[in-house]
């Protein structure tokens, strides 16, 4: 287990070390950079070139890339050009409020999408299933800008929830309790934004999983030996039908950050995502760097997530290396 | 029976909802809000919006929007344009006197005027503000502005409350060029200005209370990429015409709301007072809706100062292009805005809310758009003419035009991407023109690259937003072929055209001659030019509308940015609930 886990970490590292370089060279090899996005049409080139050499952007791409790699080492990510702040700080601070907003539309996701699926998967016919499936495809094909707006839409409507943002303008001498209840009172709407269509997808795959279970044979003989069709689905065909689902669960959390990104400039979530898009539309290189190794690293921690529960929910599953030598015929 | 029972049980469940739905708008409305007075309230808070953070605090390092504005609420320059008159007006400076040569002016300063944190305002700072804008080591992007023919303006002080400041020659805008300088407090910043680190200084990491200023509000907090909230600056310096202290607010507090829509749907729930950004022409029905219910409050304040601009590439690349010499033709650019239908443009682009327009003056710059400017308008046979009189024909009856040496006219216009205004009017004359017979293919590309390409003299044309001071001798980078704005071919070594030499000549009087008379007639000289030869066009300039709540009691909202807050000391709000 600890050498699995040692295996990962290494592995993780590397993934992360390698999407930060490519979106420090990428960033840096495309057309413009930083002091051309700043100074716009018709800023006065003496100043530009100037600027450049300020910033180092006047050195070429490698010497640049290693001068970042060596900051790196000692984890100093460089200074956002933009913000002319530490990147390791300006991220961090982002993705904690990013955390925040994916593990609530996760929670959301799990609460709706695994009972729904249950249900669905559980009732091939009926008008009731027929509305969640129908629900569910509704949410799938749904953007999450336009689901955004929309949520937004109907909170500017209802009054219930804030339109947007993570914090209302009340003084933080209000207190912590205040604190946390403001901030639970803004969460729901980005999260549902985020949550629905994952929620959605652990519908579909939840039903359609729990279907292949309730149709295996051992299925039919439990039924036959009396169990209660209740304590057949819940303590039988649902743990068989965890694995896909856990597989899918993993991939989901790692990739909640990219589901977020739309979300969180729509409704004004200061969360890394929008911290991503402002580092590309700027040209900010260290920045986005920084922001392409966050979301590598929230996927690898959500990849390593999944395998673990993975072989929680199936214990034939081994997480130990592959036993080397020959193979039966 | 069942069936009928669910069904009623539904209509009843839909009506709740209904109820429901309505009695939470209805709580929304605010008291009164059609008849809302002009008067002013004092005290309150007032929450706009804004669709960046500021990168910095620091005007004499950041250029963007965002810095501007906080600059534009906590700090204060020497005299301030008006933005409804466009005067000089007396601000940090309460009077001054200019030479018999027109060179200096010596501007006396406001007495018992203290920065916010207490210390007095002196003409040391004055003095330690020009020397900070100009220094090299902080290499501000105040710097260039300040200059007067690449030279920096003179200043010494006389005494604690007078500065006399020197230009290098004649300049007609005069004082209006120190609109630009906020005059930050030395006692707080002239350690860092001594140690070469300025332009790092009061970055949005520095604690709030550090920010020191003459404006009309402080900044108390900093919520990164959540808000910023100003407190009224107890030691501010105006009062009102009843003698009462200014500013009218308690508390503003941006918003920091990177969507559009997003934004209007905060203002529509009554969660704002005010947006920043120019409204887009697809939100002013909805919003004209809500402001006929009384729950915004919706202003046309009238034809905007700045436009989208349409210029080609008159530069030593794209005129070594000899397949395509027709682009260099001034003929081929009259044509081209012959066969702009200009009203049908504002119609389709702008949805009406706009007016049509020709040149890089808007008739809304009232002191110096000369309409005795040719305008060619609409037709297309004129157009037709034009095109064939350099050669330009349909030659093999394709519906296309092609040149003598039978390439087809066909021409790339770069864009901005993401900008509504410019896909919709880029995709108008790509259609106005492919009824001619000419290719316009449209490139949509970032920021970034549309300047990487312009800088490198990479393109056929642009279309994308100018934005100019209304004072044309401030603009002298747009005009002069010297210039680094001069944006058909920026940076000449010598005039590459003889207009282009023409217009340097004539702009240099007018920049250089402080009779208004005079400049009105040499600029309108230098518009007559321009139109002639047409290195640039505008097709139309679009309305500015203001969009407040209802709550925003007393405000006079100009054409420039920011519309509302550019006197934001006058700004009140009714008090209203809790905020």
């Amino acid at each position: 287990m600890v050498r699995f886990l040692a295996r990962r970490l290494v592995s993780s590292l590397l993934m992360v070390v390698i999407v930060a370089s490519a979106a420090l060279l990428l960033a840096t090899a495309s057309p413009g950079d930083y002091v051309a996005t700043a100074g716009g049409i018709g800023a006065n080139q003496q100043r530009m070139a100037r600027e450049r050499v300020r910033l180092n952007l006047d050195r070429p791409p490698a010497v640049l890339y290693l001068s970042w790699l060596a900051g790196a080492v000692r984890l100093d990510f460089g200074t956002s050009l933009l913000y002319q702040r530490p990147v390791g700080a300006l991220v961090a601070q982002r993705a904690a409020n990013s955390t925040l907003l994916a593990a609530a539309a996760l929670i959301i996701a799990a609460l709706l999408g695994l009972p729904l699926g249950v249900f669905t998967g559980s009732r091939p016919t009926g008008l009731a299933p027929s509305i969640v499936r129908g629900a569910s495809v509704l949410c799938l094909s749904v953007p999450p800008l336009i689901a955004s707006i929309l949520l937004l839409a109907l909170a500017a409507m209802t009054g219930i929830f804030p339109t947007g943002g993570m914090t209302s303008l009340a003084s933080p001498a209000d207190g912590w309790s205040w604190w946390l209840r403001d901030l639970a009172w803004h969460v729901p709407v980005p999260a549902m934004a985020v949550g629905l269509p994952l929620a959605a997808t652990l519908e579909r795959v939840q039903s359609q999983a729990l279907a292949d279970a309730l149709a295996e044979p051992c299925m039919t003989a439990a039924l036959a030996r009396g169990v209660s069709r209740r304590r057949l689905l819940w303590r039988h065909a649902w743990p068989l039908s965890a694995k896909p689902v856990t597989a899918v669960l993993g991939l989901i959390a790692g990739a909640l950050l990219s589901g977020s990104f739309a979300v969180e400039l729509v409704t004004a979530w200061p969360g890394l995502g929008r911290l991503t898009y402002d580092a590309l539309g700027a040209r900010d290189i260290y920045l986005a760097a920084a922001c392409a190794s966050a979301a590598a690293a929230f996927l690898a921690v959500g990849i390593l997530g999944s395998d673990l529960l993975l072989a929680i929910v199936d214990p034939r599953v081994t997480i130990a290396p592959p036993a080397r030598g020959p193979t039966a015929p | 029976m069942i069936g009928r029972r669910r069904i009623v049980l539904g209509i009843v469940a839909m009506v709740i909802v209904a109820a429901a739905v309505a009695f939470w708008r209805t709580r929304r409305l605010p008291a009164g809000a059609p008849g809302s007075t002009a008067t002013s309230h004092r005290g309150g808070t007032l929450i706009a919006t804004l669709r960046s953070e500021p990168p910095t605090f620091n005007r004499y390092s950041g250029n963007t929007y965002a810095t501007a504005l906080v600059n534009d609420l906590t700090q204060a320059p020497l005299v301030r344009i008006n933005q409804l008159t466009q005067a000089v007006e007396p601000w940090l400076a309460d009077r001054w006197t200019r030479s018999a040569d027109g060179r200096q002016y010596t501007l006396h300063l406001r007495e018992d005027v203290v920065f916010s944190d207490g210390h007095p305002f002196t003409a040391d700072d004055v003095a330690f503000s020009f020397n900070a804008a100009y220094d090299a080591k902080t290499a501000s992007v105040l710097g260039d502005a300040l200059k007067v023919g690449e030279q920096p303006l003179s200043v010494s002080t006389t005494s604690p409350h007078e500065v006399v400041v020197t230009f290098p020659q004649m300049y007609g805008p005069g004082l209006r060029l120190l609109d630009n300088l906020p005059i930050y407090p030395k006692h707080r910043l002239a350690a860092a200005l001594a140690a070469g680190t300025l332009a790092t200084a009061w970055g949005t990491s520095t604690p709030p209370n550090e920010v020191a200023g003459l404006g009309p509000f402080v900044l108390t907090r900093y919520e990164p990429a959540v808000r910023l909230v100003f407190e009224r600056n107890p030691h501010y310096w105006r009062v009102d015409a009843g003698g009462q202290p200014l500013p009218y607010l308690d508390r503003i507090a941006m918003e920091i709301v990177p969507d559009q829509n997003a934004e209007l749907l905060r203002l529509q729930a009554g969660q704002i007072d005010l947006l920043q950004d120019d409204l887009r022409p697809e939100d002013y029905v909805p919003l004209k809706r809500e402001a006929d219910a009384g729950r915004v409050r919706l202003m046309d304040v009238g034809t905007g100062l700045d436009m989208h601009v349409l210029w080609f590439n008159l530069g030593p690349p794209a005129s070594a292009d000899t397949h395509r010499a027709w682009l260099q033709r001034a003929e081929f650019r009259r044509g081209l805005s012959h066969a702009v239908d200009r009203r049908v443009f504002a119609r389709t682009v702008y949805l009406g809310a706009a007016e049509p327009s020709w040149g890089l003056v808007s008739p809304a710059n009232t002191v110096w758009y000369s309409a005795g400017a040719d305008r060619p308008d609409y037709d297309p046979d004129r157009a037709r003419a034009l095109f064939a009189s350099i050669g330009l024909r349909d030659r093999n009856a394709d519906g296309q035009l092609e040149s003598e040496s039978g390439v087809p006219v066909r021409f790339t216009v770069l864009i901005v991407k993401g900008v509504g205004a410019s896909e919709k009017g880029a995709a108008f004359l790509r259609a106005a023109l492919a009824r001619l017979g000419v290719t316009l293919d449209v490139v949509a590309l970032d920021l970034s690259s549309v300047v990487g390409r312009w800088t490198a003299g990479d393109y056929d044309a642009i279309y994308n937003f100018l934005l100019t001071d209304p004072d044309p001798a401030a603009n002298l980078d747009l005009w002069l072929s010297s210039g680094s704005s001069h944006v058909w071919n920026p940076r000449q070594a010598q005039p590459a055209t003889p207009w282009e030499r023409d217009i340097d000549n004539v702009m240099a009087r007018q920049a250089g001659t402080i009779d208004p008379a005079e400049r009105r007639r040499l600029f309108e000289q230098v518009q007559r030019t321009i139109a002639e030869h047409l290195p640039a066009m505008s097709f139309a300039i679009p309305h500015v509308y203001v969009a407040t709540s209802t709550r925003v009691a007393s405000f006079t909202p100009a054409l420039k940015r920011p519309q509302v807050l550019w006197n934001a000391d006058e700004v009140s709000v009714i008090a209203s609930g809790a905020r």
